[in-house]
């Protein structure tokens, strides 16, 4: 077993894998923060990590098979037999049963099936749900620009950053947010707009992208979030602006803090916010850091 | 009530089987290279969980135990078609590899290759891993294998991608503009 910066190379991998107990992840987080040959090492891993899923996201289609062998002849006789029995017990049972509303509804549901089983954990809950499950230790007045979220849908998964399409352009400016001091968050806030302002101004080619992770995910959630209307008129404004949210976190909110994080309508989640910075700063993108 | 329950149930579990399809599709292939082995094995997986079902009492367990029923067609058609002397060490070269030269310069061409050149117990640990997420416990269940060398070929699957790949991407960074670190205070 090799072993590099006291973190053996199985160790590491378990950490990408998140196959460690959250006390090891902690250690681990602490240790990656202070050294950066660490932190190198656990970027290449999920970006091999990615690169696999890439690589298999669209397989070449099975080569056409023969149509499959039908009952020979005889095994109709048999299975007719079976068929109309089975029709008949099932008829006269139902036809026994008092139908129920639900079962009214699923009958006329449509037959397509849809994938939510892996989004099941990222749809936001009601708007109660979440209070309810979002102790905070302090209590203090939310913001009026809140006030502007009861109208925004509730029910969507957020979408993921690959979805977003970044073309050449000229200026790639990313932004690391991971602090949730409301005058930094103020100041970053007024940063962001000014950015914007900018490029519009002088008709530059950018794109700015703005990750969050950390305790920086307040600025994102709608339970929290003290620039809600000020996100949504920039997102509005701006094609080329994007809010990242970090999965990870909100994992980990939701397993540490049973907390289930609904994030403000047009922010995206990328799999894991350093990982994301990692590749955009391989990409020649500036990085800020808030 | 209960025939009624027990056709449902059949039904369900006929869904969840043809759902299940194009995971265990994905990760033949990317076990084999070959699509028409990869149908082929799939195609045995089912018609042997369908066979037996009955055994299946957990349906929280299904994946992993359709994926164990996966690993042992992948291990029983090797052991048909030739005689091994240790099939976790072959390495498969690259020209039995079904990615041509001219894909070689794209992304997933090279990771596909990359992978096809590992050897098959590693390919298997980092595809279910990577692809269908597996913890490492139940890797562990459907190899058949302790979780020790579940970890060992894993990290030694990823290095030796590492290896292969990131030089050539580190290339193509080169090419591109330096990053620039600035901070707000």
């Amino acid at each position: 077993m090799q072993k590099e910066n006291g973190f053996s190379r199985e160790f590491l991998n378990a950490f990408v894998d998140n196959q460690l107990a959250p006390e090891e992840k902690s250690r681990a987080y602490n240790e990656i923060g202070r050294d950066e040959d660490l932190n190198r090492q656990v970027c290449e891993l999920r970006k091999l990590h990615d690169l696999v899923q890439l690589a298999y996201r669209d397989v070449p289609a099975p080569p056409a098979r023969p149509a499959a062998p039908v009952l020979r002849r005889n095994h109709v006789g048999v299975a007719a037999a079976v068929l109309v029995l089975a029709v008949g017990i099932v008829l006269g049972t139902q036809l026994r049963m008092p139908v129920t509303v639900h079962e009214q509804v699923a009958d006329q549901a449509p037959v397509a099936i849809v994938p939510v089983v892996a989004t099941a954990d990222r749809v936001a809950p009601p708007r109660a749900v979440a209070a309810a499950r979002s102790p905070r230790p302090t209590v203090r007045p939310a913001p009026a620009a809140v006030a502007v979220v009861p109208d925004l849908p509730i029910t969507t998964a957020p979408r993921s950053i690959n979805e977003i399409h970044i073309g050449n352009v000229r200026n790639k400016v990313l932004i690391h947010i991971a602090n949730d001091d409301p005058a930094r968050l103020s100041q970053a806030m007024d940063e962001i707009a000014g950015l914007m302002r900018h490029y519009r101004d002088i008709r530059a080619s950018a794109h700015v992208e703005v990750v969050i992770n950390g305790r920086g995910l307040e600025l994102v959630r709608v339970d929290t979030s003290a620039h809600a209307a000020e996100i949504a008129r920039l997102l509005n404004d701006y094609d080329n602006l994007t809010f990242a949210a970090c999965q990870n976190t909100i994992d980990r909110l939701k397993n540490e803090q049973g907390i289930t994080v609904r994030l403000l309508p047009g922010v995206v989640v990328t799999d894991s916010g350093m990982a994301e910075i990692t590749r955009r700063q391989h990409q020649g993108w500036t990085y800020l850091q808030v | 009530m209960d025939l009624l329950d027990f056709f449902t149930r059949s039904r369900e579990a006929q869904r969840a089987l043809q759902q299940a399809r194009a995971r265990l599709y994905r990760v033949a292939y990317a076990w084999c290279h070959n699509t028409a082995l990869a149908d082929d094995l799939v195609q045995e997986t089912l018609s042997k969980a369908l066979k037996h079902s009955a055994q299946l009492r957990d349906p929280k367990a299904r994946d992993a135990w359709l994926f164990t029923i996966l690993a042992n067609c992948f291990r029983d058609h090797f052991r048909k078609t030739r005689e091994m002397d240790d099939i976790d060490e072959i390495e498969i070269s690259d020209e039995t590899t079904p990615e041509t030269e001219s894909s070689r310069g794209e992304i997933v061409g090279m990771v596909r290759s990359a992978i096809a050149r590992l050897p098959k117990g590693q390919r298997q640990v980092v595809t279910l891993v990577d692809l269908e997420g597996f913890s490492y416990v139940e890797v562990s269940q459907v190899l058949d294998v302790p979780i020790g060398t579940v970890m060992s070929r894993l990290c030694r699957a990823r290095a030796a991608m590492k290896n292969i790949l990131l030089p050539e991407f580190q290339q193509s960074m080169a090419a591109s503009n330096p990053s620039t670190l600035r901070r707000i205070k």
